[in-house]
This record gives C-alpha cells, structure tokens and sequence, in this order.
C-alpha cells in the first residue's frame, strides 16, 4: 500500500468515523421525538390543555416528518419502529440513515484509495456508484453484468474489500424493512450483522437451525496425517497442522514443552467441511455461520469437550488457534467465562475468520487476528476492509492485502499459510513472538472427530441389551451376538412328507406343517457382515413344525407370522454349515448341533441370489437363479429347535430381527446338491427330494440387524411319527 | 386521570438538548467536508451531500426547538 493511499484513505476514514457519530446524535434526536409523540403522558394531559397539547403534537409530528430536517424519521418502540418501517417500504428516509449512508461512500472511498483496482475496473465501479447513489435498477443491472463477465464466485471475490459496505448501503437506502437493522449496525460498527443485508432474513433465526451440544471423540491419524503434524511449536507450524487434518470434522490437540520447561497446550481448529449444509459435523455450513454470529455453537461446544476429555489440570495454559470457522469457533471458547474459569487461555489466533464482535472472557487473553481483504469469510459479520472503527484496540490485526488468488483460493488455510510464511513476514515474526511459551518440543497429540451432538451407540436401540460372557473354545464370548449389519434368503420349499416326518421321528416335534400336502421346509442362508464375534455367514436346513404342545392347531399359520418372543413353531434344524471356526464351536450352545464348517458364498441383489455350499472342488450344494417380484414387508424373526438325540433335551433357539425385506411370491431359483457330495446335508436334501427344487416363497434381506442369543432348553417330550 | 407536567418538562428538556446537538452537528459536518476539501482528498460528490445534510440539521434543530417550547406550554397547561 502507497504512502499516498494511506494519506487519502486514513482522512476519509475518520470522516467516516464521524459521520457515524453523527448519524447516532440524529437518530437519537429522532427517538426522543418519537418517543414524545407516542407518550401516554402527553395523550393523558390533552383534555387539560387541548389547545396547547394539539400544538404540541403538531410541532413534534412536524419534527419527525419534515422532509427539510430530520426526514421520515419514526423510530424506536413498537409504534415507532412500525412507523419506520412503514416509512421504508414507502421509500422515506431519515436524515440520519441518509448520513450513515454518506459515512458508507466514504468508507468505499477509503477502500478504493487503498484499491485502485476496484475503481480502475468500470463494471465494480459502476455498480459501487450505482449503488451509493440508491440507483437500485442499475444497481442490479451492473451486479447481474459482472456476475455474467466474471463469474460469482471472481465477482464477489473481487467486491469483497467493499462488500459489507455495498450491500450495507444498498440495505440502508432500499424499500425493504427487514434489512436496515442489518444494514444499520454494519454502518455504525455497533454489533455483528444479525440480518442478511439483501433480504433482512434473520441470521440468528438461521443459526439456531444448527443445534446440539456438542461432542468429541478421541480419533487417530493416518500414519500420513501423523507425519506431517508439527515437532516443535511454532504459528506457521499450528497452522500447518490444521492443513494436515483438514476440513474432516476433526480437531487437534497438542502438548508443547516451552522453552521453560513447562508444558502448555494448543487447541487447533479447522474450517468449514464441504459437504451437506447441515450434517452431523459442526463443521458444516451452518455451523460456521452459527460460529460466526452465535456466542456459542455446537462447533465451541464441540471443541469445549475436546479439551475436557484431553485431561488438562484446572488453570493448564492454552492457546488456541482457528482457521475459517474454526477462529469464530476458538473465539466462542475464549469468550465462555465457564470455559475460561478451567482453562487459562493465554492466546487467541483467528486466521481469515469473522470475529470482530467476539470478546475474550478474560482480558489477558492476547488475540491476533490475519485477514486477507480478498477473503468474503472474514466479513460475514458485517466488517471489512473498509472498517473506519477501531473495535479492539488491544488485539493484533493483520488486515492484509493479496490479489494474486481471489476466493475461494484466498480463503485456504494453504494460502494464509504461504501468505504468513512468505509476505507477512514481521506479523508472523510478532505472533510467534507472543506465542513464545509455546515454541518448545511437541510432546503429544490428539486428534478429535467432532459432532453437533454424542453420537448414537451403533444399532440403538435394538441392539442395546445386556450382554453376558459364555465360554467357547476360542475364549469368552459375550451373547447375544449382535449383528449390526447383515442380509439374509429364506428359502420356503415344498418337500416329501413322509421323507420329512422321517427325520423328525423321535424328536418330540412334527408332523411337518404341511402345505398341499407337502412339508414345508426351509433353508436359511445369511451373510453376518459386521457382528459382535466378527464377520460369519451361515446356513440352516429346517422342517417347519407346529408348537410342540399343540401340533395339530389350525393356529400354525398366524403363528409362523409372529415375533419370536410369541411364536410356538418353528423350523427343526437337520443341518447347519457355517464358515467361522469360532461360531461352529459356540453352535452347539447357540442353537444345538454340530455345524459343518465350510466355505459359504452368499450374494444377494434386489433382482438375484446366490448360494453356494463347500469350496468349487468339495462343492455341496447350490442355491441361485432371479428372485423375481418382491414386495415389502418387515424381516421376520427366526425359531430353530434341535435335539442331538431322543435322550437330549430339546432347544429352541431364537434369531430376533430388525429390518426391511422383500417377499418373493414367485422365485425362479433353484436349489442344486452336488451328485458327488456324500456330506449329510446333501443326503438329507435328496432324501426330502430338494435337488433340483425351486422355492414356494423367497425373503429377502439385504440390510438388517439381528439378536442370537444362546439356545434354551425346552420339556418338549418325545414323540414317534404315525401314519400322517 | 392524573398528568404529569413533569415527565412532558423532561420530553422538552430532552428535544431542547437534541436541539443544541444537532446544531453542533452542523458543524461538525461542515467540518468535515473542510479538513478533507484541505487535504484535497474529499470526494466530488462530498460537498452537494454534506451541505445539505448541515442545512436539514439546522432545520431539524429548529423543528425540535419549537417542539420543545410548546411541551413546557403543554405541561403549563396540563398543571
């Protein structure tokens, strides 16, 4: 910047300065007048003095709309702030808004002196003359040309040095109401904008969208992301740091060792996540601009659990150190007094965020605050470049000025860190200066993913139970298994009757429940991706039986619909493969009998099935072909009994099931034992004539969650099969 | 209903007061636009807005001022 620009701008500032002051004395003069006009004191003296009062009420009425002096210029308490706005839409103005408008000319001027470009360029400088002087037509033809020519994102790129000021002025002197409040404060630099200049929506009703309390979870680095991460403390290295975690939702926290040997602590927060703009992140869009305009948002709340959980003592020194909305963010941390009242924090460094109307809790906390003028970030509370106010005298501004990226490039953590480390060489100099007691030895880190609010346990609520520990061969295991992520096929065929009550003979279960005079017999194949015992796929051969105390009730149908904890029936296991050796050897507790442990290939589609049982060369029996139409019903639970032998008692056990799946009223697979496979099971499918079978019914599950708990033994007495 | 002459006295003590202010603001503008026409930094279209903006404070301060004289006649009245 020229000496010549400072000389020009610095006058015009303070001019501007002035103007605001005042506007203010005029606004108030415009209040108290108001405030006369609707007084109920006056209004209750009138029928003592009629004549005096109506004189008064004329020259007050006179003063507030006597377009020669203060203008339209109703304002303050409900009657009056309705009338002003009133006024608004209608176009009138006040003497004071016409005044702060003027102060707004100054402050582009002042810009404009330090940015020759901005006016050098004549579509930004048609549009800052259009919009000073309240042309609105040619305003927003002038906005609309440079969007087309230069594209949004260069557009307002290139504005941004006035940007706060031109959306400001064109706010104050429009006819919508809703954006002068707005507009007033980013004039006056009283307060952060709490209103969308352009369309007066409230920018705190948009920021309460983004609610939760916060939460942090300890996370851990890639190998990558670890080795990149600063050895010794240093401004350029922090920042480095939250290059290196990026915008992931995470945050880190490091321990330094400083140069007197005592170890302080450094909170680094990044920016904004790209993504969805309201996502369990805080990170999000709408967490950065709650950050921004919110004393506290779930993104310092967020960061707030962090440190708790790091386990820092009572009064640990901190600085912290933000980036985008993760400066807005660490400056919400240092304002909370509850926050400050734990924790020492020492130093506060916001790198190309909005914090201009964020006040440390503590007023020994140091802050430094680096902007680019190009960044738009930085002025989402209303105050940029062209600021004529000095709103924190005692913090360290570093307001600077590099063209050579526009936005969103300006606005990177990379670019502020190669502006710190190449151009600004004496403000870094002077920030890691302060940041002396933490230039030392790096001697931990962690990282933290961040959330609006604690997580869900995985699988609540189905999957919240109780759990308790049972001995296997392959050391305790807790049960029930939960299966947080599985699929599964059941497959309903129709087998020989006889060959069916054949192997139930001795059991105490059966006659088979018939359909058509067939015995219904099932075979179960499902995929457990994801389990409390690891990843398993299993398959269970069952001859569909009635409640083993009523076995001839006409009830076997509804029943076979209910849930497990109501249904009597279920199917009699008279075979299981399974491809884990840790759940073979729990089978016998989880639902009787001894499993053939085999390969299991499990592929199911919306459209398609396959099943395949033993390895291509010990192959023993296939499943596969179109599952044809489905329709949607709820995954069913699942009821197994089992006995080894007649002097065995019987089991039941139960599979509980939570998920979507698919009916398939007219499957076209086919279910094919291997001639060469001499194993039981495949014996058993032949003896029940299955080789070769198609499926009455097929369901389908490509997405559930399952509850297997161990078996429990039942009373069921034996039973010998008649002639049925 | 009861009045009361002296919550109307402070409504024109307060309108006087204003009135003493924005005449100051007069010149303060008027200020204003001299230090920076001074400093040959001031702006083309500075001088056509700050006069009349000093010319609506000395009317506004008028306006005021007469508001404020018939509030003490008012409250006068109303005791």
């Amino acid at each position: 910047m020229s000496a010549h620009a400072t000389a020009t701008a610095g006058p015009l500032r303070d001019a501007a300065r002035e103007l605001v002051d005042i506007g203010l004395t005029i606004q108030q003069a415009a209040a108290h007048a108001t405030a006369a006009l609707t007084d109920d004191t006056l209004l209750r003296a009138l029928p003592h003095a009629p004549s005096a009062g109506q004189a008064a009420y004329s020259a007050l009425l006179r003063a507030v709309t006597n377009g020669q002096g203060l203008g339209y210029a109703f304002t303050g308490g409900r009657l009056g702030t309705l009338a002003g706005k009133l006024g608004a839409m209608a176009g009138a103005e006040s003497l004071a808004v016409r005044v702060v408008a003027t102060s707004l000319r100054l402050r582009i001027a002042a810009v404009a002196a330090d940015h020759p470009e901005l006016t050098d360029d004549p579509m930004i400088d048609r549009l800052i003359r259009a919009a000073a002087a309240d042309r609105d037509l040619e305003a927003v033809r002038a906005l609309r040309t440079l969007f087309r020519d230069r594209g949004a994102v260069r557009a307002l790129s290139q504005l941004a040095p006035v940007f706060g000021e031109v959306l400001a002025l064109r706010a104050l002197l429009d006819e919508n109401p809703l954006n002068d409040a707005a507009a007033w404060l980013i004039a006056t630099g009283k307060g952060y904008a709490t209103a969308d200049p352009i369309t007066g929506m409230s920018n705190r009703a948009v920021a309460a969208l983004d609610k939760g309390e916060g939460a942090a979870r300890r996370t851990t680095l890639t190998a990558a992301e670890s080795a990149q991460l600063c050895k010794q403390g240093s401004l350029l290295g922090f920042l480095r740091d939250i290059s290196a975690i990026g915008t992931t939702g995470r945050a880190i926290l490091q321990s330094v060792e400083g140069p007197d040997g005592v170890v302080r602590h450094v909170l680094q927060a990044p920016g904004m996540r790209a993504g969805r703009p309201d996502s369990d992140s805080p990170q999000d869009l709408l967490g950065a601009f709650s950050s921004a305009v919110l004393a506290s948002s779930p993104y310092s709340r967020a960061l707030a659990r962090a440190v708790d959980d790091y386990g820092l003592p009572q009064g640990a020194e901190l600085a912290l150190i933000g980036h985008s909305a993760g400066g807005a963010a660490i400056m919400n941390l240092a304002q909370d007094a509850g926050f400050c009242s734990r924790y020492t924090v020492t130093h506060a460094v916001a790198v190309g965020s909005p914090v201009d109307f964020k006040r440390p809790a503590d007023p020994r906390t140091w802050v430094a605050c680096v902007t680019n003028q190009h960044d738009i970030i930085p002025t989402l509370d209303g105050q940029g470049a062209g600021v004529c106010f000095d709103l924190h005298p005692d913090w360290y501004v570093v307001d600077y000025y590099d063209s050579t990226h526009l936005f969103p490039l300006c606005h990177s953590i990379d670019h502020y860190v190669a502006n710190l480390a190449d151009d600004l060489v004496e403000a870094r100099e002077h920030i890691d200066e302060r940041l002396g007691p933490y230039r030392g030895r790096v001697v931990r880190s962690q990282a933290y993913l961040l959330s609006d609010r604690p997580p869900r346990p995985e699988g609540f609520p189905f999957l919240t139970v109780a759990t308790h520990p049972v001995d296997s061969p392959a050391g305790a295991v807790d049960l029930p298994i939960r299966c947080h992520d599985g699929s599964a096929l059941t497959a309903c065929f129709a087998a020989d009757p006889a060959a069916a009550d054949r192997l139930l003979e001795g059991t105490g279960f059966g006659p088979a429940v018939r359909l058509a005079g067939r015995a219904l017999v099932t075979v179960h194949t499902c995929c457990n991706r994801r389990t409390s015992m690891g990843g398993y796929r299993e398959m269970h051969l069952g001859i569909v039986v009635p409640d083993p105390w009523r076995r001839r009730s006409l009830g076997v149908w509804p029943d076979l619909l209910r849930g497990a904890d109501r249904r009597r029936a279920g199917s009699f296991l008279i075979g299981s493969v399974v491809d884990s050796e840790a759940v073979a050897s729990m089978a016998p507790r989880l639902w009787g009998g001894e499993p053939h442990q085999a390969t299991l290939e499990f592929g199911l589609s919306a459209r398609s099935a396959r099943v395949a049982v033993g390895a291509p060369g010990e192959r023993l029996l296939t499943l596969r072909g179109l599952l044809g139409p489905g329709l949607p019903v709820r995954d069913r639970d699942l009821v197994g009994y089992s006995r080894a032998d007649a002097a065995d008692p019987a089991l039941r056990s139960s599979v509980r099931v939570r998920g979507r799946a698919r009916a398939h009223p007219l499957p076209l697979l086919r279910l094919a034992v291997d001639p060469r496979s001499a194993h039981p099971l495949a014996h058993r499918l032949r003896e029940l004539g299955l080789n070769g079978a198609r499926p009455l019914l097929c369901l389908s599950a490509t997405g559930r969650q399952t509850l297997r708990d161990a078996a429990v033994a039942v009373p069921v007495p034996s039973w010998r099969s008649h002639a049925h | 209903m009861p009045t009361d002459p002296t919550a109307i006295t402070a409504r024109a003590e307060a309108l006087h007061s204003d009135a003493r202010q924005l005449a100051a603001c007069a010149d303060r503008l008027r200020h204003v636009e001299t230090t920076l026409a001074a400093g040959g930094v001031a702006p083309p279209w500075l001088r056509e807005a700050v006069n009349a903006y000093l010319t609506a404070c000395t009317t506004a301060a008028a306006d005021l001022d007469k508001a404020a004289a018939r509030l003490w006649h008012y409250a006068e009245g109303a005791r």
